[in-house]
């Protein structure tokens, strides 16, 4: 029997932006045009002569850390057969019911619970053509807002996200208006971190090479401060980081898990466990540095050459500013830590060689006033001689990002592959007309002559200093305000804070139109007006590169593996459609399908990708489609190549921080002239307790009504709001608590002390509140999370039963009642994890009772709200 | 003789062995050694996990559930027509033989065959045969597993492996393939403080004996006043802590029903002599 099929390559990463991770081998049986099977891929399949890739390992005390000769695949990847085949994929046009723009119905107040009928996409696209050119015409270009950052299916041709952008850069002055993109998942870091050492863009250790191998023949413990490298790399790479966990615990490099919750690397790999409560960790981490201070084991002489300002901060550790002691006991009451563990970790950090290790997300670095706890840790290890060998800041993660080739602690190839060149989304990264993606919900709901205003450009991708630029307004100088939404990103609601705000902003009469554009139907999806069907990658042909996945860098070519589903087509040759309708209307839109697509197809841009990314010097184009993959080898030398911050440890000035400095800034004089009257962002890193904007503290006030803290982590299950309806998942462990009625809730973890007390047990649904409104979720009670918190991961499939501020949903999606406010005052990130909740028991049966409409909708008991539960005559 | 070799101490609980199951047998049609798995609800491979301990000693441990292609096979006995053994070991429901026999599913002592009631037909792991027969070096799961926690090969090649193994369920004589290494026992962890003081007691001997046992195990405590015994039996244990310029005392726990986090232990100072 033939078991093989035809092989071909696809990256099987979700990040979205280029950055491509997880290349698998692909078997397809080409006759029937189907998928048969996911599997890693093995360099061997592709690579003759092994040694030519230059195979590298660690060895260290006996032991070897070694990535094997396959690329490793994690859940997502093994189970994403199911994401393709899902029977919530979008086959045709969509149009909402009571739509209707020809006779001035838009009905905008019944988005979200409106259903839809299926069109041709000719009908879709005369509607389509005819509102661009109304609107345009009327307002201008930048009444037209390009949702489209975020995370989806790693594209490059086929032009996930920010593909529209192309085509509306072509029309008139081309001047749309964009969502710019947030540092999402390292707030803490961007607006706290880079204030004390720099490390541009991403306030995270930018020199992380043969850190690994550093903490393998030098270090004594690694802190997983937050941090879960079985959970958030797993959408971005293999299992490589659940190696370098095993290869610490062979040769004993001591790993302590401080976190609310005992997290799936926790409960794998952890030698300790340090329970803290949920963005209390600047308590802690303030009380370190008092017992430093106080018995004299910090490294001072390395301070006076590699620091400034310390001396401000010390006074305000040690009290002399307010008067308060940052003693263990202080630390005690408000992080739950006990002091005399805050004493013992601060001596142990003190006599061993220790590192931070983060994976992003989660209420360290996602709460409100996360830039303090962010630049607090580096402050911390700028007192034990940050750089010193086996003391170094890394990530399990992101080991390519924004291309550069010092941030992964493993051994990589000599440059980081790239294809900008074939890449069709995101033009840019930012634009003369932008909103903060933060302050997206209020920028939309704006009256007239009203705007909003923020500094920097609030992009992921620029330096420290960008961070003093401003006043932004939106609407700019001349421009409108928000009247069309063209999204090919529909998980606002699922990522971003307060999500319910976002529902009314959607619902707004300001918001004529939104088109939509995505293969699935969930989410912002249900506030489309015309939501047109994207193919998944597995339908189109592209190419991508792996620099993630921590054994060898790849170049891929990607076949197409089945045809496209229904009347799907790319992401690319959507907008594509929309081009060509356009510009058979002639005036404004005169010449565009040609200015759109610069006269190439697929091929061609693929062939110009080749060109970047380093493939030719290994062989020819033909060659590269034929085999499929390309595999850089390991750069020669790296075994001595300077390990992390070494450099700075060892020469301060000839390797500086990239601070005004140049130095750790314990004190930042930037800061200080910038925002002198920033309470909540001084000049040096703090304590803060509550702002007016945030009370969310176990001894607030507001905590008689919410008495809980809530974890909420980037997702074991999904990336963000990915994967969600696959029924492979959401059958396993902890994927879903089934409710008394069958339907699978997200699970909602509470220790069992809080079980008894708010009387809920295993298999209830309970109702998880703030003032912004409630969403439900299925107790799961465990010993994994610590008394007073509750943990839900974000990003399940939005299931609406109320819509709006105020709003009750089904599937746990949290990011509907999280805080509105940003960061803080000047800090534009958000806050999606570590503020307060109620949690009680509900009725789901007397809910139904109440809710009729929404809980009788079609629901299909393994894969959850499907596309029959919107399609009008479904529901009928 | 193949066999499979599944550590627990590696496994990390990621479910790539399950998932890779799936995705190789539900959709694929692979007779004449396996019609299709259901979509949901059959877990030919199944990773059960065991939540272990409490705040802040938690652990989950993981142990793959699957079919043990017993040399003394209940399930062939039960059906000999229907079920048979290969060659190379591996035990393999004849798909359009077995249609209909539901009574197989009980025959298995381990669950290990469950029900497609689409297709009416018992099915179980039947370790990749079809792909083995097309010269695949090991099943689906096997090539899936990140940390090595789950290996597949001969017999003679895991000879050590093997050696220091353990059945799931010895008792039952069925002469399994699949062999488990480090299964989870129990453990007793926890913190000693002298609250007095305000402190960890670090460096404190800690000595675990079982009831009705001359056996001793003894730890000391580490740089956070912890101690921490892995791997012990369900059991009545009496914990002894002792340590210089400190009241011995002792603490009884039971690890019969679960693994202990006996929490922080109150250690007082010894009176000034």
């Amino acid at each position: 029997m033939d078991t093989r099929g035809k092989t071909i390559y696809k990256g099987v990463g979700f990040c979205s932006a280029a950055c491509g991770s997880n290349l698998m081998s692909i078997d397809i049986d080409e006759e029937n045009d189907r998928i048969i099977r996911i599997r890693p891929y093995h360099y061997s399949e592709t690579n003759e002569d092994m040694s030519a890739i230059r195979p590298w390992r660690i060895e260290a005390k006996g032991a070897v850390l070694d990535p094997g000769d396959k690329i490793t695949m994690g859940h997502l990847q093994a189970s994403y057969k199911k994401r393709i085949y899902s029977p919530n994929r979008i086959l045709r046009p969509l149009l909402r019911v009571d739509f209707d723009p020809e006779h001035g119905q838009r009905n905008t107040q019944n988005r979200g619970t409106s259903g839809y009928k299926e069109i041709s996409w000719d009908e879709a696209l005369d509607i389509i053509g005819a509102e661009m050119k109304r609107i345009i015409e009327t307002y201008g270009m930048t009444a037209i807002l390009t949702a489209c950052d975020g995370h989806g299916e790693t594209k490059n041709v086929s032009g996930t996200h920010g593909c529209q952008q192309r085509l509306l850069s072509k029309i008139l002055d081309g001047n749309y208006t964009m969502q710019t993109r947030q540092p999402d998942s390292w707030e803490g870091w961007y607006w706290g971190a880079k204030h004390i050492w720099g490390m541009d863009p991403l306030g995270q250790n930018n020199s992380q090479t043969n850190v690994v191998k550093d903490i393998a023949e030098n270090g004594d413990a690694v802190l997983f401060w937050g941090c879960d490298p079985e959970t958030t790399p797993l959408g971005w790479g293999g299992q490589v980081p659940a190696m370098i966990e095993r290869f610490f615990t062979e040769i004993g490099v001591k790993q302590i898990h401080i976190s609310p919750d005992a997290n799936y690397s926790n409960v794998a790999h952890a030698d300790k466990w340090i329970p803290v409560y949920p963005n209390t960790d600047a308590a802690l981490q303030l009380a370190i540095a008092y017992v430093w201070l106080t018995e004299g084991t910090y490294d001072a002489d390395y301070l006076s050459t590699h620091a400034v300002g310390f001396e401000n901060w010390a006074y305000y550790v040690l009290g002399g500013e307010d008067g308060i002691p940052k003693t263990p006991k202080w630390a005690e009451k408000k992080c739950g830590v006990p002091s005399y563990t805050i004493k013992a970790l601060a001596r142990y950090w003190a006599k061993h060689a220790v590192s931070i290790a983060h994976c992003n997300g989660g209420s360290f670095i996602r709460a409100a006033f996360a830039h303090e706890p962010g630049r607090l840790e580096v402050a911390l290890l700028g007192m034990q001689a940050l750089g010193k060998p086996g003391a170094n800041q890394f990530k399990f993660l992101e080991w390519s990002i924004f291309g550069m080739n010092t941030i992964k602690p493993v051994p990589g190839s000599k440059r980081v592959p790239s294809a900008p060149a074939a890449y069709r989304g995101r033009e840019r990264s930012y634009a003369p007309s932008m909103i903060p993606k933060t302050m997206i919900p209020e920028a939309l709901m704006l009256g007239e002559g009203e705007r909003i205003s923020w500094y920097g450009h609030i992009n992921a991708g620029l330096p420290r200093e960008d961070q003093f630029t401003g006043p932004y307004y939106f609407p700019m100088e001349g421009g409108s305000r928000i009247h069309m939404i063209w999204a090919d990103t529909v998980s606002w609601q699922t990522c971003w804070n307060c999500g319910n705000n976002i529902q009314e902003a959607f619902r707004h009469e300001n918001i004529e139109f939104i088109l939509v554009q995505h293969p699935w139907m969930e989410n912002d999806a249900y506030f489309g007006d015309i939501i047109l069907p994207s193919s998944t990658k597995f339908e189109d042909i592209d190419m991508g590169v792996d620099a993630e996945n921590g054994a060898y860098d790849v170049i891929y070519y990607e076949d197409r593996a089945i045809q496209p589903r229904g009347e799907a087509v790319s992401d690319s040759d959507v907008v594509r459609k929309v081009a060509e309708k356009l510009d058979s209307m002639g005036g404004i839109f005169e010449g565009v399908l040609e200015k759109f697509t610069e006269g190439n197809d697929v091929e061609d841009w693929i062939q110009a990708g080749y060109k970047t990314t380093g493939a030719r010097k290994y062989m020819s184009y033909e060659e590269w489609k034929e085999k499929g993959v390309c595999t850089l080898p390991t750069r020669e030398g790296w075994e001595d190549e300077p390990a992390g911050l070494i450099g700075f440890y060892e020469d301060p000035e000839g390797h500086p921080m990239s601070t005004p400095s140049g130095k750790l800034e314990y004190y930042s004089s930037a800061l200080a002239q910038m925002f002198p009257d920033d309470k909540e962002r001084g000049p040096i890193p703090r304590w803060i307790d509550e702002s007016d904007k945030h009370k969310d503290r176990l001894w607030s006030d507001r905590a008689k009504d919410y008495p809980f803290l809530i974890v909420s982590n980037h997702p074991r299950w999904r990336v963000h709001s990915q994967h969600d309806d696959v029924t492979w998942l959401r059958e396993l462990g902890l994927c879903k608590v089934v409710g008394p009625d069958g339907y699978r809730y997200e699970p909602v973890w509470i220790n069992p002390k809080d079980a008894v007390r708010i009387g809920v047990k295993n298999g209830d649904v309970a109702a998880i509140s703030t003032e912004r409104g409630t969403v439900l979720g299925g107790v799961y009670v465990s010993e994994r999370i610590m008394p007073n918190v509750v943990y839900q991961d974000h990003g399940a499939r939005v299931d609406i039963i109320v819509p709006g501020v105020g709003g009750l949903e089904r599937a746990g999606a949290n990011n509907l009642i999280c805080p509105s406010a940003t960061t803080s005052d000047n800090s534009f990130g958000e806050v999606t994890s570590g503020f307060l909740v109620n949690v009680k028991k509900v009725d789901v049966f007397e809910l139904a009772r109440q809710y009729p409409e929404a809980f009788s909708r079609p629901y299909d008991k393994d894969c959850g709200q499907i596309l029959a539960s919107c399609l009008e005559e479904e529901r009928n | 003789m193949k066999v499979f070799v599944f550590d627990s101490e590696l496994c990390n609980g990621c479910y790539n062995c399950h998932l890779a199951c799936k995705d190789e047998h539900s959709g694929n049609d692979w007779s004449p050694i396996a019609k299709p798995q259901q979509d949901t609800g059959m877990f030919w491979l199944n990773l059960k996990q065991v939540e272990r301990g409490q705040v802040p000693r938690v652990k989950v441990s993981n142990i793959a559930h699957l079919c043990q292609h017993c040399d003394n096979a209940p399930c062939i006995e039960a059906a000999p027509d229907a079920v048979y053994r290969r060659e190379d070991g591996l035990v393999i429901i004849d798909p359009e033989k077995a249609k209909g026999n539901r009574a197989l599913v009980d025959a298995c002592p381990y669950g290990a065959i469950s029900w497609n009631v689409e297709l009416e037909l018992p099915q179980k792991c039947t370790g990749c045969a079809h792909l083995l027969d097309d010269g695949w070096t090991e099943p689906r799961c096997v090539d899936a597993c990140a940390l090595k926690a789950l290996r597949f090969g001969d017999a003679e090649d895991f000879a050590e492996e093997i050696a220091r193994s353990e059945e799931l369920r010895p008792e039952l004589g069925s002469g399994p393939h699949v062999y488990y290494l480090n299964l989870p026992k129990r453990f007793i962890g926890g913190t000693l403080v002298d609250f007095e003081a305000d402190e960890v007691v670090i460096g404190a001997t800690v000595t675990l004996q079982q009831e009705g046992s001359e056996d001793v195990l003894t730890t000391t405590t580490d740089e956070f006043g912890d101690f921490w015994f892995k791997q012990i039996e369900p059991a009545r244990y009496r914990l002894y802590f002792q340590a210089d310029d400190y009241l011995t005392r002792y603490l009884d726990v039971s690890t019969v029903d679960e693994d202990k986090s006996v929490g922080d232990v109150e250690l007082f100072a010894a009176p000034a002599a």
